[in-house]
């Protein structure tokens, strides 16, 4: 056993030695300008990416090399790493920590009239900085029979008292409710703002906890009649190993909100140039890759997002939801609001 | 006769310069050397401090801190009650008594820490979520289903309690097996019963051994940042991560993080004060275990019960919810690169137990050598890095090692040799951060069996002409080879579960099984995270069983 | 040969003192014991001189090297000084023989060094043992055989016997001076019992709160303690207070502090007329019987309780007692 015990480890540090060897010289390549290679920052951790990311090798001969951790977290590491950073790419799930980046100079401009001309112009930093690649809304899904689709219009509306004690809703620590109320500030401004966080907390069935999934399961099991999740999460629990999660998901209608209005709020899951790209070139060829229709196709059939380029459709189970009026607010105001939101969140009590 | 001894002179600036100057030995160097080397982390965190906090500091003490005082407040409270109840009276029964199945049991009880606490959580939830395995259990046998929630402040004191007690079992049943046989049959001959001796003799005498664990478990639960946020309970953790991150402060975040380690210390130094008013002294040659009784036939089954229901709670059920989810997921999931990370997994948590048990053992005895009473005291802040959020350390580490990365990548530059980073980055900032964040899982166990060892022993050694180092290798640690591997393990399987730091300082190309079981469930597909959990149970399990081998032969 | 020169050592900093102002010396071949109640400061002495704690002030020098002093310290290991613990402290993870080949690993003749010392302590037999299978007495030979086996200069016995029972100890006691007289060794000899002390020590020293009251050959502690707690050491003592006084009405200097060994007085009719100086009569509320003695606790005339021991049977309910004025001790306190 003993001897197992040694040779497994032996064999383990071996193997990350090697790793490290090579990666210090790839880092020396890296500098030289023959590199082929794109180090990509990323807070995606989904099994399709990889797919693409190995298309992208398949298609170009340009090794991707993959840090996966939360934004924040690969934020503040590029911060520290400064000009000696081997990012090239910084990937997303929201706009809010790309406009961050950018506000700390982690970003650069980059010209691309591949991005430029096939991104909806809201879903593009207005400077350059940085571009969308995939569209999530964030929808109210309702118990079928308990809620009227007739009775829900707005995000607004779901403060009005008819709603008391019927809304469920994940944490505000949850970007995607930060980004949310970011809209909300920038649409309605900072009093409706707050007064419909407030409004929220009143209204909610329970105090906020789990994840979006369990919102949805939450709103079948009968605790509350609305729960406001993100689409993709939809698509992902219709397509679950879970029989259970597929069944609640069949379950449970969907509502696109304020579709007489401004449209439903969206977010994208996006990408930037890091300031001090070892490999630029190699990094606006990736992103425009990304945006390419066969990796559009793999993030929308595989991963239940909306591709942000026109010419693919939505897979057909979130294609089955119908078209929706999309908030076309440019997104680079959700990362402008985004503290002013998670501020309002806590003053209104919004845990 | 001469009165010396006069405080002004034997005091004064002047001989204690003297002294001073006497006993500075190198062992004092070497150890204010390794405790600066582990602490600057901590001490770059520290320099923040003076930075001030953020703007949103009043925000934060308005909105929030009243909450995240009263839930840590909360978990402290109800996370030693129930880790007490199933630690202690486990590990007493283990001790005393002879019953069905015991010996399995005995080693079943140390599983529970081969899960981390956020997978239990997931795990709780699945099985009483709606649509649950709880729900379709009752489905299959026609009941009703009652939905228990457990997603709120004391479900998380459970799930922390029933995935940490065994820090508690295991030293509180150390100190029985090992050192209570004397007073046991004292008490027994002067007619004392059962249930009398051990509240008024075994559990008093434990106490110190108790609280040992139960301090690492309240870390744990301080420290605890998945479940806690998974069950929407905001703790100082949670608030560190948000103030860092959605309120972009890291001056407040570091605030918070100073506040959170006033708390933590304030549970170490009380610790401190009540080891040493209970400081009775160890029975020196009586390793004897203890004999255990054999109950009567109804009590058998009924200690077994209560033996088992920690077993069950802690590993059983979470187990099983997990290997459901597996069979789920398994197509998706298992494949040749999983089992490489695997085994990267392994290779990393073993080498980083080594160097981490290594440091410990630097410090416990170049700090032992040392002859300046201060240095002795200075040690104990090497042990520090268990009491910061990893993240926290995490960066704590890249300040430091960033600038001497830029340093070197200058210097090199100057002589012509380009490179990137050379520490960050790599291996070596990552090993370097579980040895500061986990000294004190490495620390304690040879601390104890260390105090174990009359101080005569190597007193012996050193005056028979044998140096300290000698003395160490020819004494000392054979004598304490058992808290040694003990630390090495119990490091292992905290390196295994570790999170946070991990995925901030990892190097390309390298995962842990924790970082995909995070990856899955951070993206709300806890079914999927369900292999990579069970494999760094399993990995865990064997050291586990191990370490409970090593404790029988004790 | 072995000096120390106003030793001090304060764990507090100051406030109180486990040593303080301590000078005596030994001269080489000198069997000296400590003797002192727990507290009294002997084992911080001990540590002191083995060079296991440092001194705060003061110095040790052993054949005319200094050992400590507040600026310089020589390692334990560097010595030469041999030290058995109250515990015995033998490895436990090497065999009797292992233990005593431990000090000495560096010797070219240890094998037979080894044997010699076995053979001394009369354990020739059980080299290859391991410690817990020893009885006690048996460790405790081990651990001098272990001390004395690199010859050091100085022995160091700390409380070698108190973990022993009485039969075993008298026995033990004899025995390893026996072993220690045939080696020549200089010998410093801690412990709380006088009788220990005074069946093998030259000198004694007594400590008191740290402090070092007296150090004399054995015989002149009994006859001229410095105090009363050494006059105590060595059997009950009285201390003559104004009321006792005032009961055998013999007024003394008010300056001195006096005292008188409860052996000392007497009951015996006849020599409370031939030998006593002064007498007073008690009542007697208590008799203990002592073997072939009996011990009388007496009430004076001034309420004063007095224990006294007789061989006498026949004890009425009042008595007379007395002492002779050349057995008050007398003390500058």
């Amino acid at each position: 056993m003993r001897k197992i015990f040694v040779l497994t480890t032996a064999l383990a540090v071996f193997a990350s030695c090697g790793n490290k060897e090579e990666e210090t010289t790839t880092e020396n390549v890296e500098t030289t300008e023959k590199a082929q290679v794109v180090n990509v920052y990323t807070h995606r951790h989904y099994e399709p990416d990889q797919k693409i990311f190995k298309m992208f090798e398949d298609e170009t001969g340009i090794e991707v090399k993959v840090i996966n951790a939360s934004a924040d977290e690969l934020i503040q590491k590029m911060k520290m790493e400064g000009e000696q950073s081997p990012a090239d790419v910084l990937i997303t799930v929201d706009a809010g920590r790309l406009h961050r980046a950018k506000e700390q100079g982690l970003l650069q401009r980059i010209e691309s009239n591949v991005l430029e001309n096939n991104i909806p112009s809201h879903l593009q930093d207005v400077d350059n900085h940085w571009f969308g690649l995939t569209k999530r809304a964030r929808i109210i899904a309702y118990a079928k029979d308990r809620v009227q689709p007739e009775d829900l219009t707005t995000y607004e509306d779901l403060v009005t008292e008819k709603w008391d004690d019927k809304i469920l809703v994940r944490s505000s620590s949850n970007i995607y409710n930060q980004s949310l109320m970011a809209s909300i500030i920038a649409n309605d401004g900072e009093d409706i703002a707050k007064k419909w966080a407030a409004g929220m907390v009143e209204n909610m069935a329970r105090s906020p906890k789990g994840s979006d999934r369990d919102q949805v399961k939450a709103v079948v099991a009968g605790e509350g009649d609305l729960a406001i999740v993100n689409s993709y999460y939809i698509g992902k629990m219709l397509n679950s190993a879970d029989p259970e999660e597929v069944k609640v998901a069949k379950e449970i209608g969907l509502f696109f909100p304020n579709q007489d209005g401004r449209g439903t709020h969206i977010n994208v899951s996006g990408a930037g140039v890091a300031k001090y790209a070892p490999n630029k070139e190699n990094a606006i060829r990736f992103i425009e890759f990304l945006i390419s229709e066969e990796a559009q196709k793999i993030f929308t059939d595989a991963n239940y997002e909306y591709p942000v380029l026109e010419s693919v459709a939505p897979t057909a189970d979130i294609k089955a939801w119908g078209d929706f009026k999309e908030d076309t607010l440019n997104l680079t105001k959700l990362g402008e609001n985004n503290k002013k939101a998670v501020l309002l969140f806590d003053e209104a009590g919004w845990k | 006769m001469k009165q010396a001894g006069n405080k002004n002179t034997v005091f004064s600036l002047k001989s204690r310069l003297k002294r001073f100057k006497r006993d500075n030995n190198r062992w004092s160097a070497l150890t204010l050397a390794i405790v600066v080397f582990l602490a600057l982390p901590i001490l770059f965190i520290g320099v923040e401090l003076f930075a001030g906090p953020g703007e949103t500091w009043s925000h934060i003490v308005e909105y929030l801190l009243p909450d995240y005082i009263w839930n840590s407040f909360f978990l402290i409270v109800f996370c030693s009650l129930l880790v007490l109840v199933f630690g202690v009276s486990s590990a007493w029964l283990v001790s005393r008594f002879d019953f069905p199945m015991r010996k399995a049991l005995e080693w079943l009880l140390i599983l529970p820490l081969a899960i981390p606490s956020y997978i239990v959580g997931y795990a709780y939830a699945g099985i009483f979520d709606y649509g649950g395995s709880l729900a379709l259990l009752m489905e299959a046998v026609n009941l009703d289903f009652v939905r228990i929630d457990i997603m709120n402040r004391a479900g998380l004191a459970f799930v922390l309690s029933i995935s940490l007690f065994p820090y508690v079992y295991v030293s509180a049943r150390a100190f029985f097996l090992n050192q209570a046989n004397n007073l046991l049959e004292a008490s027994n001959m002067l007619g004392v019963g059962e249930r009398k001796t051990f509240f008024k003799l075994m559990l008093p005498l434990a106490r110190p051994a108790i609280v040992a664990g139960l301090v690492l478990v309240l870390m744990e639960v301080l420290n605890d940042y998945g479940a806690a946020k998974y069950y929407g309970v905001n703790t100082f953790t949670t608030g560190i991560f948000r103030s860092w991150f959605s309120l972009e402060e890291p001056e407040t975040a570091v605030y918070l993080s100073a506040l959170l380690i006033v708390i933590i210390f304030s549970l170490i130094l009380i610790e401190k004060w009540q080891v040493r008013k209970v400081k009775f002294s160890s029975a020196k040659t009586n390793n004897q275990q203890i004999q255990r009784k054999v109950p009567k036939k109804s009590q058998k089954w009924l200690i077994f019960a209560v033996v088992f229901i920690p077993v069950l709670l802690g590993f059983v059920l979470p187990i099983l919810q997990l290997i459901y989810w597996a069979f789920l997921t398994a197509s998706k999931v298992f494949n040749m690169d999983f089992l490489w990370v695997s085994l990267q997994s392994f290779g990393i948590s073993i080498v980083s137990a080594l160097i981490t048990v290594f440091f410990a053992l630097l410090l416990i005895y170049f700090s032992k050598w040392s002859a300046l009473r201060l240095i002795k005291n200075v040690a104990r802040v090497g042990v520090l890095g268990y009491a910061i959020p990893g993240a926290v350390i995490a960066i704590g580490i890249m300040i430091p090692t960033l600038a001497l990365d830029k340093w070197l990548i200058k210097v090199l530059g100057n002589m012509g040799i380009e490179t990137g980073l050379i520490i960050n980055g790599t291996l070596i900032a990552l090993f370097y951060a579980y040895a500061v964040r986990f000294l004190a899982v490495a620390y304690n166990p040879i601390e104890s069996t260390a105090l174990k060892v009359d101080n005569s022993i190597p007193d012996s050694s050193k005056v028979l002409g044998v140096g300290n180092l000698k003395t160490f290798f020819k004494i000392e640690f054979p004598l304490i080879k058992t808290g040694i591997f003990s630390a090495v393990i119990l490091v292992f399987i905290d390196v295994m579960k570790e999170l946070p730091l991990t995925l901030i300082l990892k190097p390309y190309h390298i995962d842990t099984l924790a970082v995909r079981a995070y990856e899955y469930a951070s993206d709300e597909m806890v079914m999927e995270a369900a292999i990579p959990s069970l494999f760094i149970i399993f990995t865990a399990m064997i050291p586990v069983i191990f370490l409970n081998k090593l404790l029988i032969k004790k | 040969m072995l000096k120390i020169d106003s030793l001090s050592k304060s764990y507090d900093k100051g406030k109180n003192y486990a040593l303080q102002d301590v000078s005596f010396e030994l001269k080489s071949g000198d069997v000296c014991a400590i003797v002192g109640e727990s507290g009294s400061g002997k084992t911080t002495l001990v540590r002191l001189i083995a060079g296991l704690e440092r001194p705060d002030e003061g110095s040790i020098s052993l054949s005319g090297k200094v050992l400590s002093s507040v600026d310089q310290f020589t390692q334990p290991e560097k010595r030469k000084i041999g030290l058995v613990f109250q515990e015995y402290a033998l490895f436990p993870h090497l065999t009797v023989l292992e233990n005593i080949l431990y000090g000495i690993a560096k010797q070219k003749d240890k094998k037979e060094r080894a044997q010699e010392m076995l053979d001394l302590v009369g354990l020739s037999e059980m080299g290859g043992r391991y410690p817990h299978q020893l009885s006690g007495g048996q460790q405790q030979r081990v651990a001098l055989a272990r001390a004395l086996a690199p010859n050091p200069s100085l022995l160091i016995l700390d409380e070698p016997f108190s973990n022993l029972d009485t039969m075993l100890r008298t026995q033990l006691r004899s025995q390893v001076f026996e072993i220690i007289e045939k080696t020549g060794v200089t010998v410093l000899f801690v412990t709380h019992d006088t009788q220990d002390a005074l069946s093998v020590a030259d000198e004694i020293l007594i400590l008191q709160n740290g402090k070092v009251v007296q150090k004399d050959a054995a015989s002149n502690l009994y006859v001229k303690p410095n105090n009363l707690y050494v006059a105590s050491l060595f059997g009950n003592t009285v201390r003559i207070n104004k009321d006792l006084q005032n009961a055998f009405h013999c007024p003394l200097n008010e300056e001195c502090c006096h005292a008188i060994r409860n052996e000392k007085i007497k009951v015996n009719p006849d020599e409370l007329t031939t030998d006593c100086d002064y007498i007073t009569t008690a009542e007697v509320i208590k008799k203990i019987a002592l073997g072939d003695a009996v011990q009388l606790v007496l009430k004076l005339e001034t309420g004063e309780k007095l224990t006294v021991t007789t061989r006498d049977k026949n004890i009425a309910d009042t008595i007379n007692i007395g002492f002779n004025s050349k057995d008050i001790l007398e003390f500058n306190e």
